[in-house]
């Protein structure tokens, strides 16, 4: 079942035309990695999935839903069932790391138990540190907790390994992996770390020049006669 | 939900030194130290000092407060990404502005007790529950109309560091010439000008009045009372305009 359905996307900025016809699906379950260069429109495309950035043609549902015909409230609701990491992460500074995991629980109406999770995602030693204070690593771990505190269906992460030491990246893709075979949720992020899309991902959505340029699993990608996504990469796409 | 955002709400303002200082510490110190200078002198309509500037200073804060810790924040957390990171939570827009403005009331409220607690402590203020109730009332319209303008005016703020110098300039121009410092009519003339032009000028003649119930509807109160209403009808439009904005 698609729990994402996008056709001929297609969304500008003044004159410049980021998104030109772009066409996705995702099904429970995936996990995807969106590649493409600096200013390609993949975080635009994040989001519009995200549903906090309007589009100019085209459709796009998530979870069945067309966004376009949905009301504020509609919105709220179907937020329920995303959650998001973004680049760079960002929350109230002067909230300790304790009090936006409650403030977080809280939004969501989530009943996840906050003692578990700071357990889980190693956050003890930081729980009375405020957010502004954390280094950029830990930023992003306590960024994915609040992300899981929702138990999504649907997770959407930028970039969310930019920035991370060796250690704190397998941390959290460990989170990602062990979310994904737990729930059966989907995960969709952009990267530019193309062994972590090897690693990780079922399939790759490739934008160039606002379109999909190649969408299809790593399995056949690598079949097509490249060594690697990173090789498969250079080839596909002119600095 | 709106109990959990309001807690968090106070307790991030309380951490912010910048708005502490601002917001509760300049505005009596300097009802304190003008008290020192200018505390003997009568003005016009025969009020002494603690019956002109205990109203001036209130209001002063309630300044202070809406424009530092409601519109100031607003461009911050706009600049930074966090409210695009709330945005995607399922809480409504409504919950966080209502917020907002409870939290900017409670606030302003407390000042406005800790002002004339001061103007009884240290000026023998006279304590009066049906003026007090009067001048209270006129003070949440005030509230109000401050939230409504310094929305707008932030909302066309894309970049927290130019937000705070126009803060920290517009509080001495609001100063200035809004009578905070000395009577209006004793400055030059250019002065005087750029204060018919500054809200809070307007405010503070009207509140003042209330404050000692010399409230007359005469020209120059009613020019006062359309001005404020234009201003608001305008921040209600430049509001409408930027909420109708695609991304």
């Amino acid at each position: 079942m698609n729990i994402i359905q996008v056709s001929d996307l297609s969304k500008a900025y003044g004159e410049n035309e980021v998104l030109k016809g772009l066409d996705f699906q995702a099904r429970a379950g995936e996990v995807i990695g969106v590649i493409g260069k600096n200013g390609a429109g993949k975080s635009t495309f994040l989001e519009i999935l995200m549903t906090i950035k309007h589009y100019d043609g085209g459709a796009v549902k998530v979870f069945g839903k067309d966004l376009a015909s949905l009301s504020a409230t509609d919105l709220e609701q179907l937020r329920r069932q995303i959650s998001v990491v973004l680049q760079p992460t960002q929350f109230y500074k002067t909230l300790k790391v304790g009090e936006l995991l409650q403030l977080f629980k809280k939004y969501y109406g989530s009943e996840a138990d906050i003692e578990k999770v700071m357990v889980d995602f190693k956050l003890e030693p930081h729980r009375k540190k405020y957010f502004d204070k954390l280094s950029g690593g830990w930023k992003q771990i306590v960024s994915l907790a609040i992300a899981f505190l929702s138990k999504p269906k649907l997770l959407i992460l930028d970039e969310p390994t930019t920035g991370l030491d060796p250690h704190m990246r397998n941390l959290l893709w460990q989170y990602i992996k062990d979310y994904n075979a737990r729930t059966g949720g989907t995960v969709i992020l952009t990267t530019h770390n193309m062994d972590e899309v090897e690693l990780y991902c079922d399939k790759v959505l490739l934008i160039d020049e606002g379109t999909d340029a190649i969408f299809g699993t790593t399995e056949q990608l690598l079949r097509s006669g490249y060594r690697s996504i990173n090789e498969f990469y250079l080839a596909k796409v002119t600095a | 939900m709106l109990a959990t955002q309001l807690k968090y709400d106070l307790i991030m303002f309380s951490r912010e030194l910048f708005y502490v200082i601002f917001t509760l510490a300049v505005p009596p110190l300097s009802y304190l130290f003008l008290g020192q200078l200018f505390g003997g002198q009568l003005y016009a309509g025969n009020l002494n000092y603690a019956q002109v500037y205990t109203p001036a200073f209130i209001l002063l804060i309630t300044f202070t407060v809406i424009f530092f810790a409601f519109g100031f924040d607003q461009v911050a957390h706009r600049t930074t990404g966090v409210e695009k990171r709330i945005q995607l939570t399922p809480v409504s827009k409504s919950i966080l502005l209502l917020s907002g403005i409870i939290r900017s009331l409670i606030i302003t409220s407390f000042g406005y007790v800790l002002i004339y607690a001061i103007g009884i402590t240290v000026y023998s203020l006279e304590f009066e529950p049906g003026s007090a109730l009067r001048s209270y009332a006129v003070f949440i319209i005030f509230n109000a109309v401050l939230l409504l303008i310094a929305s707008a005016v932030y909302s066309f703020f894309m970049n927290d560091k130019s937000a705070l110098i126009f803060s920290i300039v517009i509080f001495q121009v609001v100063m200035l010439t809004g009578g905070f410092a000395m009577p209006v009519d004793r400055m030059p003339e250019i002065v005087q000008t750029i204060a018919a032009l500054n809200p809070l000028y307007h405010m503070n003649k009207i509140f003042t009045a209330v404050w000692n119930s010399q409230l007359q509807f005469e020209s120059g109160v009613f020019i006062s009372i359309g001005y404020l209403i234009f201003l608001t009808v305008g921040s209600l439009i430049v509001l409408k305009s930027k909420g109708n904005r695609k991304y």
